[in-house]
C-alpha cells in the first residue's frame, strides 16, 4: 500500500513548523526521534512511518489555533486517538502533523437528567462506562480495544463491538459533537437534544475516518445496565449448521444483546490460550447474550435453546457471572490467542448477508488453500460482521503479501455476495485501493465532493479512504469506459 | 408536471432540467408539500411511480424499496411477518389535512419520526443505503445493503431530514426490527408537567426500553385531572405483567391501565389537526420540557419522547418569541404547519450559526451545485 508521495518542500521547513506549534502548545511538541517513534503506527502495526512532528495540545483554541496554522501553510494533519485502529487511519505522515488528542480526557460532565454524558475526545471508551456504572449505567459501544481507544477515535471510525446488534454502533449512540474544521473554525453538532436544525452533518461527521475535521467534545448516551443477562454457548457439527441457526433466530424475532460465531480451529487456539470451557470437538460455535428485564429474557433463552436442538446444535448455559465472564474472556482474547498458530496474524473485516455465510466460508477454504496460508474465522454472526483472522509468518519470504492478497481477495468475496469491505475497522490506508470494488465512480466522485465541502485543500489524512486524490476545483465527475478508470498509468495510491 | 417513472428517467429529467437551470420540486404522495419554504411556482417531478416493495428479507432484517412506496403499504408487508421500521414513520396528512399518501421517503426525507422514535431511533438510525440521482444527473449509491456498514462516508445519514434538497432518491434500504407481540399503556393522571416528565425520565433511564412516553396536560386529554403522563412498554413474552410491576415500582402511584394506544395521534400531530394556529415542534434536551413549556404559555401543548420533543399550536404572531425560547435552551423549533406568508418569513428551522450555514450549504452544494432541488425548502 503506497501514501501519496510527501511534499520535500514541507519536509525542509520542519524547523520552522516545529516552533510555530511549540507557540501554540507549548509543552506538546514531539519532535525528537526517538519521541516521535512511539507514534509512527497504529495497530495496523505493518505500516509504519515517522510523522513531520507530534502535537498533542490540550484545548479546543490550541486545536483550532493549529488547524489555522496548517491550512494557511499548506501542511498535511493526520488526527490520531489513541492509536488503535486496525485499518491504518492514524498512520503519519512524512510530511504531516500528527495531531494527538491523548490529553483532552476530561469528563466535562454527567447529566443523568437526560441520560448523557459529556466528554474530550481523548476520554477512553470504557472510562465513560466507568464513570457511570455506580450509578448503573453504561456506554453501550463496546469495542473489543476498549481499555484503550479513545471516544473521538470512536466518532472517526464509527465503532462498534460485540453488542451493536442490538444496541448499535457509536454513530446510534452519539447526541452531538464539536469539531474544529479545517482552517480552524469550531461547529458544534447536534447536542442534548439531539437536533441540528438542519442536515445531519452529525452523521456524516460520524465514521469519517479524520477526513473532515477534528473533533474536540463529544456527547454521547448512557443507557441504564440490563437487569438480568444470561449467556448461551451453543456447538454444531457443522459450520452451515451454525448459521442456519442463526438466521432462524432472527428470522423468530429474537434479537440477542450479541451473537458470536467461531469456526473449531478458533475455538482451539483461544482454548489453549486462556481455557474458556469452548468445546473442542464442535465444528462451530456460538455465544449468544440475552438481556433485558427478567421475562424477556426468559423468554429469548428459552427460544434460542429450541431454536438450537431444531438446528441440530447443543447449548449449554453459563451457570454463573463467573462462568458468563469466562466464556467472553475467550472470544475478547481471540486476536491475541492466533499467536498459538503462527507469529503473525492480520484481523479482516467485512459484512455479508448473513444467508451467504456457507458460500462464503467454503470460498474462503479455497482461497486459503489457494494462497497456502491459514485462516480462522470468528464472526458477529448477528450482524454479519465476519473478522476473518489470516494466519502467517513475517518471517518467511512473501508471506506478508500473500495475506494480504489473500486478505483482499476475502473482501473482495464480502462485496461480490452483497456485503461491504468494513463493518467497524474502517478503510484507512488498508482496504483503500479495494474502495473501486465496492463503489462506482461515480459513488466515490459524489464522496470526494462531500469531502471537499469540508476540506478544499485536501489537507485532512490524505491517502486513507479514497484510492484517488481528486482535485477538489474540478467539483465535477470522472469518465468511466467500459470498467476501466480514466489514466490507467497513473499511480494510485 | 414531469412524471418519471424509472430511475434512468430520473436522471434524463434532472440531466434536462441542469442543462437549463431550471429548479424543481420533488413530490410523490404530495403529503408533506406544505412543510417547509414554500417554493413557489416551480415545475414539479413527480415520481410517485417509483413505488413498490423491491426485495424483503425478513431473516436479514432489511428492505429495499422504491422511494415512493406507501408507508402503508411498507407496514403491511413487515407486519406479515411480524416486523416493523425502526423510526416509527409518523404521517403527518391528518394534521397538514392532505389526503395524499405518505410515502416511505417522504417520512425519511422529513425526518418524520413518531412517538416509537425512543425505542429505535430516526429515520436516520434505520437507513442503510439508498440511490439517488444528484444534480449532476448521476445516479450515484450511499451507503449498502448490510445491518453493518462503515464503508466510506456516512451519506443514508445526510438523505434523512434534507428535505429533498440533495439529491433524487430512486431506492431506498431500511434495517427492519420485530415487533413486539405484546404492548401496554400505562396511565399516571393528575400530575404537574414538572411531576409527570420527571416521572416520564425515569422510565427513559430505567431498563424497561418503552416505545413511547409523553405528557398530555388536561386541554388536550380528557379526564386526566391537571395532565397525564403516558407510558408506552412492550415486549415479546407475556403480557407485561413484570415490566408494569417494575414501572409501577419505580413511580409508586396510581398508575392505570389504558386501553387504546394514545400514541399514533400524539406522534403523528394528529391532536393538533383541528386546533387553530401554527404548529410547532421542538426539540429540547428532555430535562428542559417542564421550564420550555411553562415559559411557552400557550393552552394546547403536549411533550413526546420523554420531554424531548414539544407539540404546540400558537397564534403566528408568537413565532420570534417561540424561536427564542427555543435557542435560550440550545433546542430547535421547527415550524410544521402555518400559512405559506408565516413559512417565508420564519422558515422551517432558525438560521443557523454562519460557519455552520457556510458548512451545511457547502455540503448541499456537493450533491446540488446549481441548486435544482427543492430549493430552498430547507
Amino acid at each position: 500500500m503506497l501514501l501519496p508521495p510527501s511534499d520535500s518542500k514541507i519536509i525542509a521547513r520542519r524547523a520552522q513548523i516545529v516552533a510555530a506549534l511549540q507557540d501554540m502548545v507549548p509543552d506538546g511538541v514531539v519532535a525528537d526521534r526517538s519521541g516521535l517513534a512511539t507514534f509512527d503506527s497504529d495497530a495496523l502495526s505493518a505500516y509504519h512511518q515517522m510523522p513531520l512532528v507530534c502535537v498533542l495540545p490540550s484545548n479546543r483554541e490550541q486545536v483550532s489555533a493549529i488547524l489555522k496554522f496548517a491550512e494557511k501553510e499548506g501542511v498535511p494533519i493526520v488526527p490520531r486517538g489513541a492509536g488503535t485502529s486496525l485499518s491504518g487511519g492514524a498512520l503519519p505522515r512524512e510530511d504531516g502533523i500528527l495531531i494527538g488528542m491523548g490529553r483532552m480526557k476530561r469528563i466535562l460532565e454527567i447529566d443523568y437528567e437526560n441520560g448523557c454524558v459529556v466528554v474530550e475526545p481523548g476520554v477512553t471508551n470504557l472510562n465513560i462506562t466507568k464513570a457511570v456504572e455506580a450509578n448503573g449505567f453504561y456506554y453501550a459501544p463496546d469495542p473489543s480495544s476498549q481499555v484503550a481507544c479513545t471516544i473521538g477515535g470512536n466518532v472517526a471510525e464509527n465503532s462498534g463491538g460485540l453488542h451493536c446488534l442490538k444496541y448499535g454502533l457509536t454513530t446510534n449512540n452519539l447526541l452531538g459533537v464539536t469539531m474544529v474544521l479545517p482552517g480552524g473554525e469550531i461547529v458544534t453538532l447536534g447536542g442534548k437534544s439531539g437536533s441540528q436544525g438542519g442536515l445531519d452533518l452529525l452523521g456524516l461527521v460520524t465514521g469519517s475516518e479524520g477526513l473532515l475535521g477534528v473533533v474536540v467534545e463529544v456527547v454521547v448516551k448512557i443507557l441504564r445496565k440490563a437487569p438480568v443477562t444470561r449467556t448461551l454457548l451453543a456447538s454444531f457439527d457443522s459450520v452451515p449448521a451454525a448459521g442456519a441457526c442463526v438466521a432462524a433466530i432472527i428470522a423468530d424475532g429474537v434479537v440477542p444483546a450479541a451473537m458470536e460465531f467461531m469456526d473449531k480451529r478458533a475455538a482451539g487456539a483461544i482454548e489453549s490460550y486462556n481455557h474458556p470451557g469452548y468445546p473442542l470437538e464442535a465444528e462451530a460455535i456460538l455465544i449468544i447474550d440475552a438481556d433485558g428485564v427478567e421475562a424477556d429474557v426468559s423468554y429469548a433463552v428459552s427460544r434460542v435453546i429450541d431454536i438450537v436442538a431444531k438446528c441440530g446444535g447443543k447449548t449449554v448455559e453459563a451457570t454463573d457471572e463467573k462462568q458468563r465472564a469466562r466464556i467472553w474472556s475467550g472470544r475478547k482474547a481471540a486476536f491475541a490467542a492466533m499467536g498459538k498458530l503462527a507469529p503473525d496474524m492480520i484481523c479482516m473485516d467485512g459484512t455479508i448477508p448473513r444467508h451467504a455465510l456457507p458460500d462464503v466460508l467454503e470460498e474462503m477454504a479455497k482461497l486459503s488453500e489457494q494462497y497456502g496460508l491459514g485462516f480462522c474465522n470468528v464472526f458477529h454472526a448477528g450482524d454479519g460482521n465476519l473478522h476473518p483472522l489470516i494466519i502467517f509468518d513475517t518471517m518467511k519470504p512473501g508471506e506478508f503479501e500473500r495475506a494480504e492478497a489473500f486478505g483482499a481477495d476475502i473482501l473482495r468475496l464480502c462485496v461480490k455476495v452483497g456485503g461491504v469491505l468494513s463493518g467497524e475497522h474502517g478503510i484507512g490506508i488498508e482496504k483503500r485501493d479495494l474502495m473501486t470494488d465496492q463503489f462506482t465512480t461515480e459513488d466515490l466522485a459524489q464522496q470526494g465532493r462531500v469531502k471537499c465541502a469540508f476540506d478544499a485543500q485536501g489537507l485532512f489524512n490524505p491517502g486513507k479512504v479514497f484510492p484517488t486524490l481528486s482535485a477538489c476545483i474540478e467539483q465535477g465527475h470522472i469518465h468511466v469506459h467500459g470498467a476501466q478508470l480514466p489514466h490507467p498509468h497513473l499511480p494510485r495510491y | 408536471m414531469s412524471k418519471a417513472d424509472t430511475p434512468s428517467q430520473v436522471a434524463d429529467f434532472v440531466r434536462a432540467a441542469r442543462a437549463d437551470k431550471a429548479p424543481f420540486e420533488i413530490v410523490a404522495g404530495g403529503t408533506r408539500r406544505n412543510v417547509g419554504r414554500p417554493l413557489g411556482n416551480l415545475p414539479l417531478l413527480d415520481v410517485s411511480g417509483l413505488s413498490g416493495i423491491l426485495k424483503y428479507e425478513p431473516e436479514e432484517l432489511i428492505i429495499t424499496a422504491a422511494p415512493a412506496t406507501p408507508l402503508a403499504e411498507i407496514n403491511a408487508a413487515l407486519a406479515e411477518k411480524n416486523q416493523r421500521l425502526g423510526f416509527d414513520p409518523a404521517d403527518w396528512s391528518k394534521l397538514l389535512k392532505s389526503n395524499g399518501m405518505a410515502t416511505l421517503a417522504g417520512a425519511a426525507s422529513c425526518d418524520a419520526s413518531g412517538s416509537g422514535k425512543l425505542r429505535h431511533g430516526g429515520a436516520r438510525d434505520s437507513l442503510l443505503g439508498f440511490q439517488a440521482v444528484n444534480g449532476l444527473g448521476e445516479s450515484f449509491r450511499g451507503g449498502s445493503k448490510v445491518v453493518k456498514n462503515v464503508t466510506g462516508f456516512d451519506l443514508p445519514k445526510l438523505m434523512c431530514g434534507a428535505y429533498g434538497t440533495l439529491s433524487v432518491l430512486t431506492e431506498m434500504t431500511f434495517r427492519v426490527y420485530p415487533k413486539p407481540q405484546y404492548t401496554a399503556i400505562l396511565c399516571l393522571a393528575d400530575v404537574s408537567p414538572e411531576n409527570g416528565f420527571a416521572a416520564l425520565r425515569k422510565i427513559a433511564h430505567s431498563a424497561l426500553e418503552p416505545a413511547g412516553l409523553a405528557y398530555l396536560p388536561a386541554s388536550m386529554m380528557a379526564d386526566v385531572g391537571q395532565g397525564a403522563a403516558l407510558i408506552k412498554l412492550e415486549g415479546a413474552s407475556q403480557p407485561l405483567e413484570e415490566k408494569i410491576a417494575l414501572a409501577h415500582g419505580l413511580l409508586g402511584g396510581a398508575m392505570r391501565r389504558v386501553e387504546e394506544d394514545p400514541f399514533a395521534a400524539i406522534g403523528s400531530g394528529e391532536k393538533f389537526a383541528d386546533l387553530p394556529g401554527d404548529v410547532w415542534r421542538i426539540m429540547v434536551a428532555p430535562s428542559d420540557a417542564p421550564h420550555v413549556a411553562k415559559e411557552l404559555n400557550v393552552k394546547h401543548w403536549l411533550g413526546d419522547w420523554a420531554g424531548g420533543m414539544i407539540w404546540l399550536a400558537a397564534a403566528p404572531t408568537e413565532a420570534a418569541r417561540i424561536r427564542k425560547l427555543a435557542a435560550d435552551v440550545k433546542g430547535q423549533a421547527m415550524l410544521l404547519r402555518a400559512s405559506p406568508e408565516s413559512r417565508t418569513l420564519h422558515g422551517l428551522y432558525a438560521a443557523q450559526p454562519p460557519a455552520l450555514a457556510a458548512l451545511g450549504h457547502a455540503v448541499k452544494l456537493a450533491f446540488d451545485p446549481l441548486s435544482l432541488f427543492n430549493p430552498g425548502r430547507l
